[in-house]
């Protein structure tokens, strides 16, 4: 059995740049997931229980369904440039942990 | 002229595959073009892996016959994606080499993890491309205008899907699908334009015209789905399967690090939301343009509504710009399908060789040379599985597959993805009964679900269901059972084996972190024994 040893073994878990690359990552991924699987489910639910809300125009003849729908998209996009934006520190991290 | 476009196209994707043979000398260009994808590339590859013929086609269809359910639909599709960027592509990018079995196994060190991963990858692959398949032909030979039966067209894709693969690897495969989503993404952007054009610049005056056509509830919820939970559970189905889809996963090991493999996504996230946002336009317009009648008439899914908004929007039937319309778009759509089918193919053969063959068989000794042959005798074994299953299911209505090969990845592939990252207790027994667990899950509630069992009237005598009784099960997917129950399988077993401890599991956990937060060593091999 060839384990391979990574560089800094065990000693990597005491290193402190690692320690906060985990611990902000963790958080970082938690508060996402969360956030954008609760604002996804929103949209099937009130699809199956709220469908006069749904059919209810807001912008000519754009419903609030279509709006919350395109809204989804945009909030895909926002939450993968935070992302992007949040993994330069996460990057910035990884290196000082590997040093 | 159709024949003529699509003859060009598949020209084109051949004469791509000949170059890329001259580069395909490994077994890692074979498996993943060598790692030497760029971002931008494979971000539209993996675009174009995922607008399949049932997107494309499908999407503006169920639009175009059923409103405001039909483009919900699309949302969760994209969503999806956000799953994918946080949490997976970049760890597994940074801990295996070719498969999701090699991210397993560098931490659990377990040989039968292998086995077990490889073998989900195989089923939900199977699946996703017998629908496929059998979709290929239904669509073959309506776009030729019934000139292609489906028992010719099955063949013929599965040909050429086969030589893509086995003269090109995945370098080619990869090529065939950037140059299909490009196709598609124009021909997509220029009927958009066209259609605002007709619309006065404003989606509110399309809307108003499907109202008027339609009545007002095609612009609100509930025209297609009466069941909210059996939408929810599909939801689930999609935002977390996409995660765990073989396919897709391969792609991040295209690239050259986990950075290109973040990148990768978020170009794909901007292709494909950009492409289902005019996925409301088309499907809207086809309405309004073509109409309900005409379209549900050519294909009762919607299949042709696409199409036959390219014709309306180009002139209409009859005149050079529609056929001309009609028949690129219909190319567009024979191309994404053959793209599609490829990369599932090369996913599939790709997990057999290296984590079947070389992994489990071989104890990870294999040379390069064997490697190679038997990566390309299993491309052609799965391609040849892949036609007699599609010829054997061709007048079944197989659609509901997808949706099974999207349940299965997230209710077998996840849990155990997940576990594997992030908890540091988790075993290899664990993992096995996750991934066990998990497909029997969802074998079991679709085989007594509406899609297998129910009553069909007497007068239905194609696509007739297999069991003829009530459905015991009553959702049409499993997700929002059968993924709590991939978790609890990978707990239980979690918990069973703990009593087996190896003393250096903590050790292993650590690694295993260290190198899929930070990438480091990540050159260095991946044993694929031990």
């Amino acid at each position: 059995m060839t384990v391979s040893q990574v560089q800094s073994g065990s000693s990597s878990v005491r290193n402190s740049a690692f320690q906060q690359l985990v611990a902000e990552r963790v958080r970082f991924t938690v508060v996402m997931t969360i956030t954008f699987l609760v604002l996804y489910f929103l949209l099937p639910l009130l699809a199956g229980y709220n469908k006069p809300l749904m059919a209810q125009k807001v912008l000519g003849n754009v419903t609030f369904g279509y709006l919350m729908a395109f809204a989804e998209f945009v909030m895909g996009w926002i939450l993968a440039a935070l992302y992007v934006r949040k993994a330069r520190t996460f990057d910035r991290l990884a290196l000082e942990a590997q040093r | 002229m159709t024949f003529l476009l699509a003859a060009v196209i598949v020209a084109i994707t051949l004469g791509i595959t000949f170059w890329a043979s001259r580069r395909n000398t490994s077994t890692s260009d074979f498996y993943v073009a060598g790692g030497k994808i760029s971002a931008g590339q494979n971000g539209i590859a993996i675009a174009g892996d995922y607008m399949s013929a049932a997107s494309f086609l499908g999407i503006t269809g169920l639009i175009a016959l059923n409103g405001f359910d039909g483009f919900m639909y699309s949302v969760g599709w994209f969503i999806a994606y956000l799953t994918v960027l946080f949490i997976v592509a970049e760890p597994l990018r940074n801990l295996g080499k070719y498969t999701l079995a090699d991210m397993l196994v560098y931490r659990l060190r377990d040989p039968r993890v292998r086995m077990y991963a490889a073998l989900s990858t195989i089923v939900v692959s199977t699946f996703y491309m017998i629908a496929q398949v059998v979709g290929a032909g239904t669509l073959i030979s309506l776009l030729s205008g019934g000139v292609l039966k489906p028992s010719v067209a099955i063949p013929l894709v599965g040909v050429l899907m086969i030589i893509y693969v086995v003269v090109g690897g995945m370098l080619a495969t990869t090529w065939v699908q950037i140059v299909k989503a490009t196709l598609l993404m124009f021909a997509t952007v220029v009927m958009s334009v066209l259609i605002l054009n007709r619309f006065g610049w404003s989606f509110s005056n399309l809307l108003g015209a499907a109202e008027a056509k339609n009545g007002a509830e095609f612009l609100g919820a509930g025209l297609k789905y009466k069941n909210p939970v059996d939408l929810i559970s599909l939801g689930l189905a999609l935002v977390l399967g996409t995660a765990g889809l073989p396919h897709i996963l391969v792609r991040f090991y295209t690239v050259p690090t986990a950075q290109d493999a973040r990148k990768s996504v978020v170009w794909a996230m901007v292709l494909i939301g950009a492409f289902y946002v005019m996925t409301a336009l088309m499907g809207n317009a086809a309405n309004v343009l073509v109409g309900k009648e005409a379209i549900a008439t050519a294909n009762a899914a919607g299949n042709m509504a696409a199409p036959l908004l390219a014709q309306a929007l180009f002139g209409g039937a009859g005149t050079v710009g529609g056929e001309f319309g009609l028949a690129f778009v219909t190319a567009v759509a024979f191309a994404t399908i053959l793209a599609v089918v490829a990369g599932l193919t090369i996913a599939a053969s790709t997990s057999f060789t290296h984590d079947i063959f070389n992994g489990v068989m071989r104890g990870g000794k294999a040379s390069e040379g064997e490697q190679f042959r038997v990566a390309r005798l299993a491309t052609v074994a799965v391609g040849i599985v892949a036609i007699v299953l599609g010829l054997l299911a061709q007048t079944q209505n197989v659609a509901f597959l997808v949706a099974l090969a999207f349940a299965i990845a997230a209710s077998a592939n996840v849990p155990v993805i997940l576990f594997t990252l992030f908890w540091r207790k988790f075993n290899a027994t664990g993992a096995i009964w996750g991934i066990v667990g998990g497909i029997l899950t969802c074998l079991t509630l679709i085989a007594i679900s509406p899609n297998i069992m129910g009553i069909d009237p007497p007068e239905k005598t194609t696509g007739r269901r297999p069991i003829q009784a009530q459905a015991i099960f009553p959702l049409e997917n499993p997700g929002i059972v059968s993924i709590p129950a991939g978790f609890a399988f990978a707990v239980i077993g979690t918990l069973i084996g703990a009593s087996r401890r190896r003393e250096d599991e903590d050790q292993l956990f650590e690694e295993m972190q260290f190198r899929a937060y930070t990438g480091a060593g990540m050159d260095g091999t991946v044993a694929a024994h031990d």
